[in-house]
């Protein structure tokens, strides 16, 4: 991979805390590609904020350099540095005594917009974070809920469009419900603005969610691995891995792998392909398009077989749920208009299951 | 002579004194509350950063040691603060004002120091994390948080400082001081009654004065998005 592809690389970069020993980050070295999102996961203690911190140099390493987009960035001004990087934190960080399009507006203030340009930028990421622009322009943060005021967190580290995000738990102190769907319109944005994002978290499934690369961090500053999470997750680099990954990984797998992430098996509803050749289940419908029963599938007793679906935003432990439950073979996954998008077989939980790249 | 009688007789007198006195506690409680929160702003830009510890150590010093000297200043009897200062500037209004400006400094460090610590740390370093330096965080977030806090201490060391002005007219400070000492110090004379109970009315009348001033004050400087 040339230079230039890397965003952020991390050379022999280590932590000593005055007053202490032992490095808080042990020789770190570290590689981050333009547009990936690489997670820092490990337990308490183990240098994942610390690293993170060290990005932007809000914490100042005891040796080491960080590259940043080819750019040596280890003794330029920290204050300057920090501008062009968006910074996220657990409670959104919000400044009370500002409105919300002054709080999205800070950055591009210090950096001199012009005014009417920093309002439209506001309105702007206002729109991409799913808050109407006309009613929370103008509130406090205080009369937003946490979900809310975590948004506008993402929107004023968007502002002035910094190459790379550094996120530290963003999403850690909001309810669980609240929590997803916030994941799944940070992997929106993404797709959208393509940025190089550094995200803290102590959640496996967070992490395995929406990372394209994890690294798990051991107690004592050490990174253990850095890889894929089907690789973290299927092969641990080493015993504080598979630990901290737990026991049954490869059925925790299952529920952490979403179908929407999987490379499903084509189905079709169009009455013309019975009895086709390629393998194709084909599904009888109703009106508005669901599947309601199998008329075609290939090697089976169509009748014999139950039509069972399970919904594109579960995980793959979610369809095994519903094919034991349904004496199925196979499970039609639908997307949240209950249309057919793929099909996932039980022999495909063994054959070994796909991934794909995330669009991008 | 009554009361009323004495007031309509000597009412410009006493208006001036009025005045006299409220000006006396605003000049001195201004002078202090710039010095207080100086310090206290000079003590407080500490970074949240362990790199940092001399400057910490530092700022810690100076902070606990000057919360310190004010308390003590605190619990001299101000009569005696007046007079132990006669050697130095003399008697007048130099003094009056040194003294009673010394006397204002406590509440106001104490507070612009609470405000400032009591900052939401999350505030302090997402302001950090997007670039804000030492200063500007100090003035345009710290300070405007911290505001309500310090503002309440200048108005408590107000509402003291109106009592405290009156013994300042012992080193012949100016006041409504003039009005009771002279009344308290010929107390069963003919009009020393009406001298003390309108002196006190009138200090009164300073008080609810400044704290109309302070509710006006309150309601312009405090941000929206942080009033209660």
């Amino acid at each position: 991979m040339s230079e230039t592809e890397n965003m952020i690389v991390l050379e022999a970069v280590e932590k000593v805390y005055p007053g202490s020993t032992a490095p808080a980050v042990e020789r770190l070295d570290m590689t981050i590609p333009k547009g990936e999102i690489v997670m820092l996961i490990g337990p308490s203690g183990c240098g994942k904020t610390t690293t993170l911190k060290m990005v932007n140099r809000l914490i100042e390493p005891t040796s080491g350099r960080i590259i940043l987009d080819g750019e040596d960035v280890t003794d330029v001004n920290g204050d300057l540095l920090r501008r062009k990087i968006g910074y996220v934190i657990q409670q959104g960080g919000l400044f009370p005594h500002f409105s919300i399009a002054d709080n999205i507006g800070v950055v591009p203030k210090m950096l001199g917009w012009d005014k009417n340009k920093i309002r439209e930028r506001a309105d702007e990421l206002l729109h991409l974070v799913g808050l109407e622009p006309s009613t929370y322009r103008d509130r406090y943060p205080r009369q937003l809920s946490g979900g809310q005021q975590q948004r506008v967190g993402v929107a004023r580290a968007l502002a002035a469009d910094p190459p790379v995000m550094l996120m530290d738990e963003p999403f850690g102190a909001i309810d669980p419900i609240t929590r997803d769907r916030l994941q799944d319109e940070f992997l929106e944005i993404q797709r959208t603005v393509g940025k190089t994002i550094c995200f803290v978290t102590h959640d496996l499934q967070e992490a395995v969610k929406l990372g394209d690369r994890i690294a798990v961090f051991a107690t004592g500053g050490r990174l253990a691995q850095y890889d894929d999470p089907d690789t973290v997750l299927t092969h641990p680099a080493d015993d504080f891995v598979s630990d901290f990954v737990g026991g049954g990984a490869a059925v925790r797998r299952l529920s952490l792998l979403e179908l929407s992430r999987l490379e499903l098996h084509p189905v079709e509803t169009d009455v013309a392909a019975v009895g086709n050749q390629n393998g194709t289940p084909v599904a009888e419908v109703d009106g508005a398009g669901r599947p309601v029963s199998w008329r075609h599938l290939p090697d089976r007793d169509a009748a014999g077989t139950a039509l069972v679906t399970v919904p594109l935003s579960g995980t793959v432990y979610d369809a095994v749920d519903v094919m034991l439950d349904g004496s199925a073979s196979l499970v039609a996954v639908v997307d949240d208009e209950g249309l057919p998008q793929g099909v996932l077989h039980w022999n495909d939980l063994v054959a070994g299951l796909k991934t794909r790249e995330r669009e991008r | 002579m009554n009361v009323f009688q004495y007031f309509a007789e000597n009412s410009t007198q006493i208006i001036n004194l009025t005045i006299q006195h409220a000006q006396f506690v605003f000049y001195c409680v201004a002078i202090g509350s710039i010095i207080s929160i100086a310090i206290g702003l000079l003590v407080s830009t500490g970074e949240p950063n362990p790199n940092r510890f001399s400057f910490d150590w530092w700022a810690t010093g100076i902070r606990e040691g000057s919360l310190l000297i004010t308390a003590a200043v605190l619990t001299i009897p101000s009569l005696a603060l007046f007079v132990l200062f006669l050697p130095i500037t003399g008697l007048g209004v130099t003094t009056a004002i040194i003294v009673l400006t010394i006397y204002t400094l406590y509440t106001v460090l104490r507070n612009t120091v609470a405000g400032l610590t009591a900052v939401d740390r999350s505030v302090l370093e997402s302001a950090r994390g997007l670039g804000y330096g030492r200063v500007r965080r100090l003035l345009t977030i710290q300070l405007p948080l911290a505001w309500p806090v310090i503002l309440n201490g200048i108005r408590v060391t107000t509402l003291i400082s109106i009592s405290i002005a009156v013994v300042a007219s012992i080193v012949q400070g100016p006041g409504l001081g003039k009005l009771l000492l002279t009344g308290i110090t010929r107390i069963g004379a003919s009009n020393a009654f009406p001298q003390v109970l309108i002196g006190t009315v009138m200090c009164l009348v300073v008080a609810a004065f400044f704290e109309i001033i302070f509710a006006i004050v309150q309601r312009l400087t405090i941000p929206r998005g942080i009033r209660v």
